[in-house]
């Protein structure tokens, strides 16, 4: 009883928060605050409403925003499997040589202090201005986030269960995937969460940075919009970019987690 | 006592870790021992004497000198033929239930017939008083429940050898003598040799057909048959004098 009200009462908080929010907002829109410039910083909800549907229904220079979505999720998604891949393989790697181990965690170390914006010219000298540089800083975003807690989770993972595995004959590659790497779900469960946010942002970040013709992406079309001066338009773009954000969060790492550490009781 | 088979043989076992100033410490020196099939060897010893040690030497965990033979077998690695029971709660793996923390072993083993899984986790189960849990993860059991689907899963393995480390010490006294009694009904039923590692003289008198108290570096004490009858009760006859002198040999 208790917790549901605490619940109901969470959202009650919530939305009003969030009509307020609104409500000044549309009224500093229609107070012209900011004088000319009112339009470009506060442009009503109802222009936002607007572009939000424009947005959809016509797109920009005949390209559709679903174009723009999907290849950015395109990317996004080549760029985390193969970041995730290959996080398993090498940290798998890692666990079974001890000198991999050394300079993995070194490399590693290194290369998680590095944002992948800042790597874009090399990247973009090595692969030319196509989707592979988007793909490659994905990759990056994941990767090493993804590694370190995995590096940690098989450091963290007790003792007991790797020699209850062993004593029932399990070695190599079946004590890899049958012990070490599901011990670590909670490690691994946070890395995606750190990983996805990181690849998020790095994505919007390049394709803002430069746009692929070939390839156009949520990014890009900010920036078009910007150039345009079509703020209402650069707005509503925010506010998909915040939506899939917290469809990624609540529909997929959620139910992740909910099915893995939370049944198996390895997590509050 | 020639004809007895030896399920267990262990020549010149020795053992050492190394201390913080990297000088070697003996836990074990030129220790022998043999167990015979079916019995159960219960070992007393203050902590630090290199009972578990010894355990863990058995299982293959620890690199040794010395051999552990198993039906004559010499062992080097750990395996099926020696299962170990530890005394930490939190020996199934907590991302399976407990069906598949039985059946996981088993499959390993090459047994995949789903009906003849099914069966053997039910019997085992039942074996242990825990009907109907199947699907339960293991957070959702009690402490004492997890320590027996832990024995549920070693037995349903059909070891040689189950080696029992404390299993029942982090257990309220209630618990554990209800345990106690089940482990003792098991072992009677079961085709398989016991060496349970106790502090309490107690448990290793109920339990042990066979009974030894170990002392610091590894040196054994005492070691004879327990001839006192069964069920064992603090009130059956001879069990005041074992008491005595097990609890002597440990106070020495």
């Amino acid at each position: 009883m208790d917790k549901s009200r605490r619940r109901i009462q969470r959202i009650i908080v919530q939305v009003i928060f969030l009509i307020s929010v609104a409500i000044i907002w549309e009224v500093t829109a229609k107070a012209h605050v900011f004088g000319e410039r009112s339009e470009l910083v506060f442009p009503t909800l109802e222009a936002i409403g607007t572009a939000f549907i424009r947005n959809f229904t016509e797109g920009y220079a005949n390209v559709s925003f679903w174009v723009y979505i999907l290849n950015s999720m395109k990317l996004l998604l080549i760029g985390l499997f193969m970041g995730i891949a290959l996080s398993f393989v090498l940290t798998g790697f890692a666990l079974m040589n001890k000198v991999f181990y050394d300079i993995y965690n070194l490399v590693v170390s290194v290369f998680d202090l590095l944002p992948g914006v800042a790597l874009l010219p090399v990247v973009i000298v090595m692969f030319g201005i196509n989707p592979a540089v988007i793909v490659f800083l994905v990759v990056h975003a994941v990767i090493w986030p993804m590694s370190r807690n995995m590096l940690d989770g098989f450091k963290a993972v007790p003792r007991i269960y790797v020699e209850a595995g062993k004593n029932i004959g399990m070695k190599g590659m079946k004590l890899l995937f049958g012990i070490y790497i599901p011990a670590t779900t909670s490690y691994i469960v946070s890395g995606m969460k750190v990983s996805w946010a990181r690849a998020w942002r790095g994505l919007i970040s390049a394709e803002m940075i430069f746009g692929i013709a070939s390839c156009p992406g949520i990014g890009l079309y900010i920036n078009q919009m910007r150039t345009n001066m079509k703020n209402a338009e650069m707005y509503a773009t925010l506010i998909v970019i915040i939506i899939i954000g917290v469809v990624v969060q609540y529909g997929i790492l959620e139910p992740i987690e909910k099915n893995t550490i939370k049944r198996w009781g390895m997590t509050k | 006592m020639m004809n007895k088979e030896i399920a267990l043989e262990i020549k010149k076992l020795n053992k050492s870790f190394l201390d913080e100033n990297n000088e070697a410490e003996d836990i074990l020196t030129n220790f022998n021992l043999q167990v015979e099939k079916n019995e159960f060897l219960c070992i007393l010893g203050p902590s630090g004497c290199g009972k578990t040690t010894l355990l863990r030497c058995i299982a293959g965990f620890e690199k040794c000198q010395g051999e552990i033979l198993v039906n004559g077998q010499q062992k080097t690695e750990p395996g099926i033929d020696r299962i170990m029971v530890f005394q930490d709660f939190n020996q199934l793996f907590p991302w399976k239930t407990v069906e598949k923390n039985i059946q996981y072993p088993l499959k390993q083993q090459g047994i995949k017939d789903k009906a003849v899984l099914d069966q053997l986790t039910s019997e085992y189960l039942e074996k242990v008083n825990l009907p109907g849990i199947q699907k339960k993860y293991p957070h959702q059991l009690s402490g004492g429940m997890k320590q027996r689907v832990a024995i549920a899963k070693a037995l349903a393995l059909k070891p040689q050898i189950i080696l029992m480390d404390e299993p029942f010490a982090a257990l309220d006294a209630m618990t554990r003598n209800k345990l106690l009694a089940e482990v003792q009904n098991i072992s009677k039923t079961e085709d398989c040799t016991f060496m349970f590692i106790t502090h309490n003289i107690q448990e290793a008198i109920v339990l042990g057909t066979r009974v030894m108290v170990m002392a610091s570096g590894g040196k054994v004490k005492f070691d004879e048959k327990n001839t006192i009858e069964h069920p064992v009760t603090p009130a059956s006859e001879g069990y005041g004098k074992l008491w005595k002198r097990l609890h002597d040999a440990l106070e020495e």
